[in-house]
């Protein structure tokens, strides 16, 4: 029986409150120090001191969504490879036979997605 | 328009005051207006051998929303000026400008049709910076004068 | 300067000609303006001939000088690749109607340079696709640059101007490309965006401002616009006496002073018909490749910094430093010197410079070496570099490119190796030459130009003769103080010179020099009065920045940076 302890959820319990408190404390600090003078040059867009043109949301164009969601789909068929590997040896071959299966199915969709070209950029 | 809600409290002006006021000397976020020569000499003020991130002001930031020290090193033209203006607006207070070498504080020797006599005919300025180009250790000293003048300002009890 | 065969030149110009104006060395002729596109097209054409370089177009205001044909006067530069030839030709303009044909379809350099007439003259230029001002603000009114324009009136300007007009045209281009038909379906669905990379920004070295339309990351269109720093050096250069312009020339590409000033004094040498002692030749061709190594320091500081990599510039800026000291201790300013003069120098070396160069030197070389190590075979840095904005010979001898740029395109152009001055001919140094004259091209050139650059000083320093430094010609430099303190005849000499000016007999030349960024060029013509009448600067960087948007149009936004620092636009040189 080995001596550790587990810490269980503590440095969450310590860790979460922090990261609400620190960003208030500071935006409190802001509200009570701060000048506040709003103006209406002050609040355009920054375009370099030029005269703005166009708007900042044009329709982009859809390669920049395609290769967005390409990624994402496939960051999360990696995120559920991580617990899989760290327990694989126990998992044994069954473990194995079904990862693979799981990766076969998504890179069916990635063999799709190679030949509708949807990873080129041009 | 509102000042600071606490800047009634004289116990908490004459502590927090000199605190924060030396927290913003310590830490200017300089966006370098730079236009001609005085802009070379700034990067060499910035580069190691002068250093300027000793007084706390490395952090060089192009981008009016995130500096609070407008250095205009550099002639300003007829031309620029609107843009200078516009810039110096787009600032959030609180602002200061240091008008580096002779060309931004009175127009240099380009007394002509094109160039804008002084900035201070557009903006407020706090440190004249003369020189041209000013030595970097001028620039500094014109610096150090400025966090001399952040430290005499008192800006929680301004309006 | 070796010259055409006349005959030839004279062939071409037919029932044009109006006389020949020939002097100083120089080779040219007053042609009439009915003519004149055809006579610069056919110099163009010509096999034997080939001026396949507008080096520069300017204009003149001969109002008060007694030998004129007209008012005005448009100076075309021509400069022959393969033969090494000059040729200037002079097309008069009437004052009540200043209008000629534009030759911007004939040399694609003629473009802003007629735009730069226009502005400062009033010439209008028939033909020209987008005639309006490039250096004075939208709202100016008048001409600058004519000798009725008062140089203190300045005008305020409230706005900056949009740029859509300029939009409009390019837009209107390109659908003329695509035959009037629909662009292809991706243009459809997704929208340009429009993005000001404006004059206070961190890529843009300065004042230089691009307008951009975006199609996501690619550049559809680029538009620049200059003028951010016009600051009036050649009508300040017009307000004082020879000697005057000196710390204005400094100003020019104030990151390699000393090569202005050497460059301006020698044209005025030129025309004065005055040589200097050797000692003030060797002097100025060590302090012309001091700011050599300066330059191409700072420029690839920037540039790499730009791509993303800092610290480099640290090291290259450490470089500058090293050098600074020693200028300090020679000229008494770091940055902006001013130590020629007309005729001579402000000073003689002091003793142990030689010593000092040699010294800084050799503890600068190993930061070169180390970023070029960091550097060239980095395979992100060339990944941002290699294969960017790679620009063919012919299209920038069109756009009249020289320098290094030039050099990188595959061009060995190099006046110092081509004219010979200054006992470049002695010295033993290469001239580096690219091949694709893309981004990393430029960025090594330079590099190769630092090393090539310290060969020359040691060579210099070895050879370096004693004697005066200024010329002995009367009446032409200041005498020493203690003559003057003692006897009347220098007194007076000290006074005329200071009061009235260098004595630079009427007449007009033009003079180019190897600077750091390519040729720069002056056109001064004088009256004979010891005030400059007309002092035009061929800026090297006017003609090289004209090209940035045939360059970077298809390319990423993130090019921008890498090729704008490559190309090495001082915007002191850019706007005047």
């Amino acid at each position: 029986m080995d001596c550790e302890v587990s810490l269980g959820f503590a440095p969450l319990a310590i860790l979460i409150p922090l990261a609400i408190l620190v960003p208030l404390a500071m935006l409190g600090v802001q509200r009570l120090l701060a000048p506040r003078r709003p103006d209406a040059t002050k609040a355009a867009p920054y375009e370099c001191g030029a005269p703005i043109l166009g708007t900042a949301h044009p329709r982009m164009p859809i390669k920049f969504y395609v290769v967005a969601v390409l990624f994402l789909l496939f960051d999360v068929e990696v995120v559920f490879l991580f617990p899989w590997s760290v327990l694989a040896r126990d998992l044994g071959w069954m473990g194995l036979a079904q990862m693979l299966l799981f990766l076969g199915v998504l890179e069916v969709g990635l063999l799709y997605v190679w030949r509708k070209r949807a990873l080129e950029w041009e | 328009m509102r000042r600071s809600p606490i800047a009634h409290e004289p116990f908490i002006t004459t502590r927090l005051g000199p605190a924060i006021d030396w927290a913003r000397k310590n830490s200017l976020f300089p966006l370098p207006f730079g236009t001609a020569c005085c802009a070379i000499e700034f990067m060499g003020v910035v580069s190691s051998q002068f250093d300027v991130s000793r007084f706390g002001a490395e952090v060089v930031r192009f981008s009016p929303r995130q500096a609070d020290l407008m250095i205009v090193a550099g002639t300003v033209v007829y031309k620029m000026a609107p843009i200078l203006r516009t810039i110096y607006a787009q600032m959030a207070e609180p602002r200061w400008v240091i008008s580096m070498g002779v060309c931004a504080s009175s127009g240099g020797f380009y007394d002509d049709y094109c160039t804008l006599q002084g900035i201070d005919q557009i903006v407020p300025v706090d440190v004249y910076v003369p020189g041209c180009p000013p030595s970097p250790e001028l620039l500094l000293d014109g610096l150090l004068k400025l966090q001399k003048k952040i430290d005499e300002q008192r800006l929680l009890e301004k309006p | 300067m070796p010259n055409p065969n006349p005959d030839r030149v004279r062939g071409h110009l037919g029932e044009d000609f109006l006389a020949d104006c020939s002097s100083h060395g120089d080779l040219v002729y007053a042609v009439h303006r009915r003519g004149h596109r055809r006579v610069l097209r056919a110099l163009r054409d010509d096999p034997e001939l080939r001026f396949d370089m507008l080096m520069d177009l300017t204009a003149a205001d001969r109002m008060h000088l007694p030998q004129r044909f007209e008012r005005f006067e448009v100076v075309y530069e021509l400069y022959s690749l393969w033969n090494g030839w000059r040729l200037r030709l002079k097309v008069p303009v009437p004052a009540d109607d200043p209008h000629l044909d534009s030759i911007h379809d004939v040399w694609k350099a003629a473009n802003w340079a007629e735009r730069e007439a226009f502005d400062m003259f009033g010439i209008r230029f028939d033909g020209h696709p987008n005639l309006k001002r490039i250096l004075c603000h939208h709202e100016f009114v008048g001409h600058p640059l004519r000798k009725d324009y008062d140089r203190r009136r300045g005008q305020w300007c409230a706005t900056t101007e949009t740029l859509e007009d300029e939009l409009q045209l390019r837009r209107a281009a390109e659908h003329r490309a695509h035959n009037g038909q629909a662009e292809p379906a991706e243009a459809l669905t997704s929208e340009r965006m429009l993005v000001n990379i404006g004059p206070s920004h961190p890529v843009s070295h300065g004042t230089l401002r691009v307008l951009v339309e975006l199609e996501g990351e690619t550049i559809k269109h680029a538009i620049p616009e200059i003028g951010y720093l016009h600051r009036g050096f050649e009508k300040s250069a017009e307000k004082g006496v020879w000697n005057n312009v000196i710390p204005y020339a400094d100003r020019l590409n104030y990151v390699s002073a000393l090569s202005n000033n050497v460059a301006y004094v020698k044209a005025v040498e030129k025309l004065a018909g005055v040589e200097v002692p050797d000692r003030c030749k060797f002097i100025r061709v060590i302090l012309n490749e001091l700011s050599r190594i300066m330059d191409h320091c700072v420029c690839n500081a920037a540039n790499i910094v730009d791509v993303g990599a800092l610290t480099n510039f640290w090291y290259l800026f450490s470089v500058r430093e090293n050098i600074y000291k020693v200028l300090e201790k020679l000229t008494g300013a770091r940055l902006t010197n001013s130590y020629t003069r007309v005729g001579g120098l402000a000073r003689d070396l002091y003793p142990g410079f030689a010593d000092d160069v040699r010294a800084v030197l050799k503890e600068s070389l190993p930061y070169v070496h180390d970023v070029l190590t960091l550097v060239k075979n980095n395979r992100i840095f060339q990944e941002r570099t290699v294969g960017v904005s790679a620009f063919s010979a012919t299209e920038a001898l069109s756009y009249g490119w020289t320098g290094p740029c030039l050099r990188a395109c595959g061009v060995p152009l190099d006046a110092r190796k081509r004219d010979g001055y200054y006992f470049y001919d002695q010295f033993n140094f290469d001239v580096p030459v690219g091949e694709k004259g893309d981004a990393y091209d430029r960025i090594l050139v330079r590099f190769e130009e630092i090393f090539q650059s310290v060969r020359i000083i040691e060579q210099a320093l070895d050879k370096l003769p004693g004697g005066p430094v200024d010329t002995d010609r009367n009446r032409f430099v200041l005498p020493p103080k203690q003559e003057v303190y003692r006897d009347i005849e220098p007194l007076m000499n000290h006074f005329m010179l200071v009061m009235f000016g260098t004595p630079v007999p009427p007449g007009e030349t033009y003079d180019s020099f190897e600077v750091p960024n390519g040729e720069l060029g002056f056109y001064i013509i004088s009256d004979g009065s010891g005030k400059p009448y007309r002092v035009r600067v061929r800026p090297p960087c006017f003609y090289l920045y004209q090209a940035y948007p045939e360059i970077i149009e298809g390319s990423m936004v993130a090019d921008m940076a890498a090729v704008l620092g490559s190309l090495n636009v001082v915007a002191g040189e850019l706007d005047r």
